[in-house]
């Protein structure tokens, strides 16, 4: 990871883009900004940016499918950027695959902070491994094999997992997740963690619909245990 | 009635149901109907009898007093007049039994009876001897001295009919009696018969009544259930309109009022629809804006104190209006969604004095408030909106109450109780119904406050969609005091969407519960 974080910022409306990219730039970013999905698509496979920060509404295709096809390809963390707090919005944004959201009318600095939030979920930390079943969590080169094949995370996917492996046989919950990975304020959207367990249980479990390495602690959070 | 018992609240017999009141209309009519025709009936058919069968014996009497008893000799013996009284008895058409009464000497009356067990002359009433034997005045309208009298007695029960006359010239007095006992037979079979008849016809107009009842009861039941269906709510109800009666008529105005009622409140839902609508874009449209002005607004908030002394206060007074208008616009959105009915709870399990303390820690609250919460109290709920409210309330308090403020959480049986007490001078009874509502000011000239109007209206919409509400009072010690009710389990009691839990492995606890630091 470069010292100079490296974004996209995909936003159509002039004014936000150019204020955005202002107040970004001032923060500390390198930033690359398009207009549509399409132009957002283009750049990316081009100039390979840390990190996306995509809005929802956009002339063409949307955030949502922009974020879908993202996702078929690569695991670069994608923070969405939603004028509409409207929930089903936020639903269908982490279905497709985001790590995050913000809702407009945004602060810089909060935009700032979460971004650097994502960036840090990819750092590599101490040097060791852990088996939970069929999965191996090496934390030196943060990569997750599950029977000997490389399983693609993203960051947060594998920071999440990271977190759970850290504490096996022990109930996190969503806000504490969400402090853990998110690095969220008290007032974390606990949704995030349900999307996130989804997206990772989809590639980490057997069979995902009936989860044996990451449970739901009714009434606390989730639990990753070895399978029995 | 064939009303649904549980719908009319007064079901049951009503002495002022209409049904029973045509019933009992109904029943006197056929009853005083039945009992004038069959009481007229009774008298006439009862003098009818009673005169035929008492002419038939006066007659066949007064013949035989003629033919027998005037032929007897004056001053008859005791035979003869037995044997007289005993043809007399024979003799006579329909069966009756005969008394001759003559003297053989002055002063010795000799009484002979044809059967002495129906007739002697104790059997004969003395008003009627008095009559027979009264001699009356010869004139040319009464043209002799004696006549024919009778009387009906009934004598232990038995009705009977005793006669009695004296022969002129000096014969016997003779007395008969012949028994009604028929008669009254028959005519108290004939009663019989017309009261049961009178039964009949009273049956018949109940029967009658309540039959006249359904169909008109019918109809109008049918409008109140329909009416009662349009009151609540269901304005598509509609009558089925059938025959061109009074009824139908309702029916047909019942429907056009329906209809009218209907498309007037289509009409005023659309507009109020269009105006909703009119807020929520509004509001969305000023947040593109907004979010370019923020983002530069810090830009220049960062630069402010390299600026010119003259330009940095515009500078951050445009940062500090940009983040109030923010919030004049979150909170406008939050508004709307409440009204279109498109928020939506996001409920995690948290703890609730961790919630707070963090509400009242991410404000730099803490030295102003005094808390009294015990960790361990777990809810389920939606922390962002239980966020939203504490604010609010706690906000509230701090700017009209002044610190310090007192919060303190409880749970009372699967409720969470959490009150927000301050210490100022209270809230104006003439306010306090207001104090929920949108945009309230306390008085017109109050000056403009920091807040948006809308926060406590938000905070109680946050706590109705939660199935909870929140009260506002006055202290007895002084002091405003908002108390908020939340349930400790939302999913349980609201419709609990927004369920955080994908329950993939069928939501097992296994005791193992993570220490919520």
């Amino acid at each position: 990871m470069t010292s100079v974080p490296f974004l996209l910022l995909i936003e159509d409306d002039d004014a936000i883009r150019t204020a955005l990219e202002l107040s970004l730039s001032r923060q500390g970013h390198r930033v690359a900004t398009a207009a549509t999905g399409e132009d957002g698509l283009k750049l990316l496979r081009e100039q390979r940016p840390d990190l996306i920060v995509l809005d929802v509404m956009l002339p063409g295709i949307d955030g949502f499918e922009v974020c879908r096809r993202i996702r078929r390809t690569d695991q670069l963390p994608i923070i969405l950027l939603t004028a509409r707090s409207d929930d089903i919005d936020v639903v269908v944004g982490l279905e497709s695959g985001a790590d995050d959201y913000v809702v407009k009318p945004v602060q810089g600095r909060v935009l700032d902070a979460r971004i650097r939030a994502v960036l840090r979920r990819g750092e590599r930390e101490a040097n060791d491994a852990a088996v939970f079943g069929n999965v191996t969590i090496d934390r030196s080169a943060m990569t997750v094999t599950k029977n000997g094949e490389d399983l693609q995370l993203t960051p947060t996917e594998l920071r999440l997992l990271l977190e759970l492996s850290r504490r096996p046989g022990q109930a996190l919950s969503r806000q504490q997740l969400l402090r853990l990975v998110w690095e969220h304020d008290y007032l974390g959207d606990s949704r995030l963690v349900d999307a996130c367990v989804q997206r990772l249980r989809a590639k980490v479990e057997d069979v995902p619909s009936s989860p044996t390495l990451i449970r739901t602690v009714r009434g606390v959070g989730y639990r990753l245990d070895s399978p029995s | 009635m064939s009303a649904a018992p549980a719908k009319s609240p007064q079901a049951g017999p009503r002495w002022t149901s209409l049904r029973l009141r045509l019933v009992v209309v109904f029943a006197l009519v056929a009853l005083t109907a039945a009992v004038s025709a069959s009481g007229i009936a009774y008298w006439l058919n009862r003098e009818a009898v009673l005169t035929r069968t008492q002419d038939a014996a006066l007659s066949s009497f007064r013949q035989e007093m003629q033919n027998r008893a005037a032929t007897l000799p004056l001053r008859p013996t005791q035979a003869e007049l037995q044997a007289a009284a005993t043809q007399m008895a024979a003799g006579g058409s329909p069966g009756y039994s005969v008394l001759l009464v003559d003297e053989r000497e002055p002063g010795k009356p000799i009484a002979v009876t044809s059967d002495s067990d129906v007739l002697t002359l104790k059997d004969v009433p003395q008003e009627l001897q008095d009559a027979v034997n009264r001699r009356q005045k010869v004139t040319e309208a009464n043209e002799f001295p004696y006549h024919l009298y009778w009387v009906r007695v009934s004598p232990k029960g038995k009705p009977s009919l005793v006669a009695g006359t004296k022969v002129i010239g000096g014969g016997p007095t003779g007395y008969m009696v012949t028994s009604l006992e028929q008669e009254r037979d028959d005519l108290n079979s004939l009663a019989w018969s017309l009261a049961i008849a009178t039964a009949l016809a009273l049956l018949g107009s109940a029967l009658l009544a309540q039959a006249a009842a359904t169909t008109v009861l019918k109809p109008v039941q049918r409008l109140g259930d329909a009416a009662r269906r349009l009151g609540e709510g269901k304005l598509d109800t509609r009558l089925r309109v059938s025959g061109t009666d009074e009824l139908a008529d309702l029916s047909r105005t019942f429907n056009k009022a329906a209809e009218s009622l209907e498309k007037k409140v289509a009409d005023m839902s659309a507009r109020e629809e269009s105006s909703r609508r009119f807020v929520a874009d509004m509001s969305h449209e000023l947040r593109t804006p907004l979010t370019a002005i923020t983002a530069v607004a810090e830009v220049l908030e960062d630069e402010a104190d390299s600026l010119d002394p003259m330009i940095a206060p515009a500078v951050h007074l445009v940062v500090s209006e940009t983040r109030r208008l923010n919030d004049l616009v979150e909170n406008l959105m939050e508004v709307t969604r409440f009204d279109a009915g498109t928020a939506r709870l996001v409920l995690d399990d948290v703890d609730v004095a961790d919630q707070v303390t963090a509400c009242i820690d991410a404000r730099a609250w803490l030295d102003a408030v005094d808390l009294d919460a015990e960790r361990g109290i777990m809810a389920r709920l939606d922390p962002r909106r239980l966020d939203v409210i504490l604010a609010n309330l706690i906000g509230n308090a701090l700017k009209h109450g002044g610190s310090p403020v007192r919060v303190s959480v409880r749970p009372v049986g699967h409720e969470l109780l959490i009150e927000v007490r301050d210490h100022g001078p209270g809230i104006p009874e003439d306010v306090l119904p207001h104090v929920f509502d949108r945009f309230y000011k306390a008085s017109a000239s109050r000056p403009r406050s920091e807040g948006s109007g809308l926060g406590l209206s938000i905070a109680m919409e946050n706590a109705h969609i939660h199935g909870g509400d929140i009260t506002a009072s006055n202290s007895p010690e002084g002091g405003a005091v908002f108390v908020l009710r939340l349930p400790l389990d939302v999913s349980r009691t609201a419709d609990g969407d927004g369920d955080g839990d994908d329950g993939g492995d069928g939501g097992v606890r296994d005791g193992q519960e993570g220490d919520s630091q």
